[in-house]
C-alpha cells in the first residue's frame, strides 16, 4: 500500500506551502476561456480529497513547495523541472486532480465522469447497417495459410454479412481442409 | 510447517492457473493453489469513484514497481526500455488486463517455416481451435463472428459484440476508405448477462478492475467453481522454491506467509502458472546440487527468450465530440491488415492494432500515452480538444525470441520475504523497431483517412509490458526447449509450466486467449494420462 499519511494530510502543508501551491496553481491553470483558475478551485476540501486518495503524494508535494525555492512560481517550476522532475510531476498531478475532480469544473468541460451506460447488444450495430463490414468481407480472407504460405483462399467465403449469416444457418463447411 | 499433500499443486491463481485448476478439480484431482496475492472485493475497485484516475496511477498502476503493494515483488528493470506489468491477486493479471481476446493466428505457429526466423511451435492453430472455443465459453467472449483475418469458425463467440462507439465508427470509416482490414474486437467482456455476471457498462476502467464483474477475471470465472469442487486456494502464500527428491521428481513447494513463517506444501504434481517473469524466477530459485543452473534448465533456456511486444501508440484528435472516455478499454476495433510478412517492408512478421478509449480529464492534462502537456491559458483549450475527442491505435509488434533478452535473479534486491527479485535484461530488436516505424506510419494514414486534424505518436511506450512470454519455451527437443508439447518440463516429469512462458514465438496479438487455451489443452492431457504420470513415492 501507499505510505502512511497523517490523519489530515493537509496538516503537512503550512501557510507558506499553501501560498506557494496557490501561486503555482495559478501559473499552471489560470482563469481563461471561461474556466476558473486552479488556485480558486483548489480549496481545502479538494486538496484533502487528493491527498487522502494518494497519501504517497504528501511528502513529495511538500518537498516541491518548500520555501527555499523562492516566491516566483515560474522559477520554482523551472528549478523542479531541472532538479527534481518527480516532485514536479507529483505537484502537477495534485493540482490537476484537485481541479478536475471539482463538480463545477466537470460541468464546464462537459465531462460527466465514468458513467454506467446501458449497452443495447440486441440492436443491429451501426457498422453493419452502414455496410462497413461488407466492405471488409468483400476483400476476402486476410489470414495466411501455413499450408501454402500465402493469403488463404476460401472458395465459399461470404462476401456480405447477409451471406455469412445465411451460410451459418445452413451449417456451412469451415473452409479448412485440415492441413 | 507441512500441510496435507495435494494431487496437484498450482502456483499462481491467474489466468492459466485458474483454467488448469478448474479442469483438474472437475476431473476429481485434489488441487491446492498457492497465490501470493489476496482475494479482492470489486466494490473497492476505483473505476466507479471520483478518485479513479488518481488511484490508477499508484495502487492500481499496472506496474508492480509503482504499486509496491504487499502482494507485489520488485522487478529490477534498469536494463530494459519496457517495464513488465502484472497484478498479484486471485485472478492474477486478469484483474487489470484490458480484456482484448484475439487469438494467435495460424502463421504464428510456423514462423521458421514461413519466414525463416525464430522457430516453429510443436503445435498449431488448428490443434488449439477446440480449446479456443472452450475457453471462449469459460471466460465469456463478446464478438462479431466471421472475421476474415482468421480461418472460418464452426462456433461463434458466446455473446454478440460490444459497441464500438463513435470513435470506433470514425476510424472504421477511415479504414474502409483505405480498403484495409478492421473488425469489431473480440473481448472477454460481457455484452449480455452471462454465467451469473452482469454486462459491461462502458465505464472504460477495465485496467483498474471491473466494478461490474463484466470483464472476465478468474477470481470470478474459475476459482469459485474450482473451490466449490473441493480445491484449496491459499492466499498470501509466496513460494520460495520448488522441492525435488533424489529421483529428480518435484515433491511440492516451500512457501512463506505474510508473517514470515515458512510452510511446505507437498504434491504429486506441480504446475507453475506464475507468468513469464515469476515462473523462471522460481525455476532459477529452485537450483539444487542435481540441477545447479536451476530446475528444469538443462537446456539453459529458463528465463531466456523473454518477449514483451514492443508497443507504440498513435492518437488521432478529431473536431467532433466522440465521448471517447467511454467504451470497453479492451479495444473497440482491431486491424490485422499488416499482420503478415511482406519482405518489401524491410522486416519480417507484423503487428496487431487495437483501438482504445482515451481516458478522463486527468489523462487529457497529463497523458500517460502519446501527447503533450500544456500550461497557462492554453491548458483549457488543450484539455477541451483532447478530452473525448481522441482515439488511440495501440500497435503490438511481434517480438522475435532472442536469448539475450532474459530474466535473471538479482544478487542485491529481494522482495519483502527476502527472496531474490527478478532482474530483466531486454533490448528491442532492429526488426521490431523497423516494424513499429512502418506501422506507426500506416496508423497515421488511418487516422488521417478518418479525419483526424492532429496525430500524436508515442514510438515506444515504457509501461507497456503487459504480454510476458517465452521464458520456458515448449519444443520437441530437450536440448533446445524447456517444455514438451504438453507443457511438461523435459527434465522433471511431474513439473508443468502453463503460463505464457511456454510461448515459442510471441505472435503479435494480446496473448491471454492463446495462453489459456494452451493451458486447458495441457490440463486435458494431464487428465488423460493421469495413470501414466510419474509421481514421487
Amino acid at each position: 500500500m501507499s505510505t502512511n499519511a497523517p490523519a489530515d494530510p493537509l496538516a503537512a502543508l503550512g501557510p507558506d506551502e499553501r501560498a506557494a501551491l496557490s501561486a503555482v496553481a495559478e501559473r499552471l491553470i489560470p482563469a481563461a476561456h471561461g474556466m476558473p483558475s486552479a488556485a480558486d478551485v483548489l480549496t481545502d476540501e479538494r486538496l484533502r480529497f487528493v491527498l487522502t486518495a494518494r497519501p504517497d503524494l504528501v511528502e513529495v508535494v511538500q518537498a516541491a513547495l518548500r520555501p527555499g525555492l523562492g516566491d516566483d512560481p515560474q522559477a520554482r517550476l523551472d528549478t523542479l523541472s531541472r532538479d527534481d522532475p518527480a516532485a514536479l510531476g507529483a505537484l502537477q498531478l495534485a493540482i490537476v486532480a484537485g481541479y478536475y475532480t471539482d463538480k463545477h469544473v466537470r460541468e464546464l468541460i462537459g465531462y460527466p465522469g465514468q458513467e454506467a451506460l446501458t449497452i443495447r447488444s440486441w440492436e443491429l450495430p451501426p457498422y453493419l447497417e452502414e455496410g462497413l463490414i461488407d466492405a471488409v468481407l468483400a476483400r476476402g480472407p486476410v489470414w495466411r495459410d501455413p499450408a501454402t504460405g500465402t493469403r488463404a483462399v476460401v472458395s465459399d467465403a461470404p462476401r456480405t454479412y447477409a451471406e455469412r449469416f445465411a451460410a451459418q444457418r445452413e451449417g456451412a463447411d469451415d473452409g479448412h481442409d485440415g492441413a | 510447517m507441512a500441510t496435507d499433500p495435494a494431487d496437484v499443486l498450482i502456483i499462481g491463481a491467474g489466468a492459466s492457473g485458474g483454467v488448469v485448476g478448474l479442469r483438474l478439480a472437475e476431473a476429481g484431482f485434489k488441487v491446492v493453489c498457492l497465490e501470493q496475492g489476496d482475494w479482492l472485493d470489486r466494490a473497492d475497485y476505483p473505476g466507479n469513484k471520483l478518485d479513479w484516475e488518481l488511484k490508477a496511477r499508484k495502487d492500481w498502476a499496472t506496474s508492480p514497481n509503482i504499486r509496491g503493494l504487499a502482494a507485489d515483488y520488485p522487478i529490477v528493470e534498469d536494463d530494459t526500455p519496457v517495464s513488465p506489468l502484472m497484478y498479484n491477486a486471485v485472478g492474477g493479471s486478469t484483474i487489470i488486463f484490458a480484456g482484448a481476446w484475439p487469438r494467435a493466428l495460424p502463421s504464428d505457429f510456423r514462423v521458421r517455416s514461413l519466414d525463416g526466423v525464430a522457430d516453429d511451435w510443436p503445435i498449431d492453430y488448428f490443434e488449439l481451435l477446440p480449446y479456443f472455443y472452450r475457453t471462449d465459453r469459460q471466460f465469456g467472449v463478446s464478438g462479431l463472428p466471421g472475421d476474415p483475418a482468421y480461418p472460418p469458425d464452426t462456433e461463434d463467440a458466446p455473446m454478440p459484440p460490444l459497441p464500438i462507439g463513435a470513435a470506433g465508427m470514425k476510424v472504421a470509416r477511415g479504414m474502409t476508405k483505405l480498403g484495409w482490414h478492421w473488425w469489431p474486437e473480440f473481448n472477454s467482456i460481457n455484452s449480455t448477462p452471462y454465467d451469473g455476471r452482469r454486462p459491461c457498462v462502458q465505464r472504460s476502467t477495465c485496467q483498474s478492475g471491473c466494478n461490474e464483474g463484466a470483464k472476465a477475471s478468474t477470481d470470478l470465472t474459475h476459482w469459485p467453481k474450482t473451490i466449490g469442487l473441493g480445491a484449496k486456494l491459499i492466499t498470501g502464500a509466496r513460494v520460495s522454491r520448488i522441492e525435488t527428491n533424489d529421483h529428480g521428481l518435484a515433491t511440492g513447494a516451500t512457501w512463506i506467509d505474510r508473517d514470515g513463517e515458512e510452510h511446505l506444501q507437498e504434491a504429486k504434481v506441480v504446475v507453475l502458472a506464475a507468468n513469464a517473469i515469476g515462473t523462471p524466477r522460481l525455476l532459477l530459485l529452485s537450483a539444487s546440487a542435481r540441477q545447479p543452473d536451476g530446475l528444469a534448465n538443462s537446456s539453459g533456456l529458463v528465463g531466456r527468450r523473454l518477449m514483451m511486444h514492443p508497443f507504440a501508440n498513435v492518437a488521432g484528435l478529431f473536431e467532433e465530440p466522440l465521448t471517447s472516455w467511454a467504451g470497453q478499454f479492451g479495444d473497440l476495433i482491431e486491424s490485422l491488415e499488416f499482420y503478415e510478412t511482406d519482405e518489401k517492408r524491410g522486416f519480417v512478421r507484423g503487428a496487431r492494432w487495437g483501438l482504445a478509449p482515451t481516458g478522463g480529464p486527468i489523462n487529457a492534462a497529463l497523458p500517460s500515452r502519446a501527447g503533450e502537456q500544456a500550461w497557462g491559458p492554453e491548458h483549457h483549450t488543450h484539455v477541451k480538444t483532447h478530452l473525448g475527442h481522441g482515439a488511440n491505435w495501440g500497435l503490438f509488434a511481434e517480438d522475435l525470441p532472442d536469448e539475450a533478452n532474459q530474466v535473471r535473479l538479482s544478487s542485491s534486491i529481494t522482495d519483502s520475504s527476502g527472496i531474490p527479485a527478478p532482474e530483466i535484461h531486454y533490448a528491442m530488436a532492429d526488426n521490431a523497431r523497423r516494424m513499429l516505424d512502418f506501422h506507426i506510419e500506416r496508423a497515421k494514414e488511418s487516422m488521417d483517412a478518418a479525419g483526424a486534424y492532429k496525430i500524436e505518436v508515442d514510438r515506444l511506450m515504457r509501461y507497456s509490458g503487459w504480454h510476458l512470454l517465452g521464458t520456458a519455451r515448449m519444443g520437441d527437443d530437450p536440448r533446445t526447449s524447456v517444455l514438451d508439447r504438453w507443457n511438461r518440463t523435459h527434465d522433471v516429469p511431474n513439473l508443468y509450466v502453463v503460463d505464457g512462458s511456454c510461448f515459442v514465438t510471441s505472435s503479435g496479438v494480446n496473448p491471454t486467449s492463446t495462453i489459456v487455451s494452451i493451458a486447458l489443452r495441457a490440463a486435458d492431457h494431464m487428465v488423460e494420462t493421469r495413470f501414466e504420470q510419474q509421481v514421487p513415492a
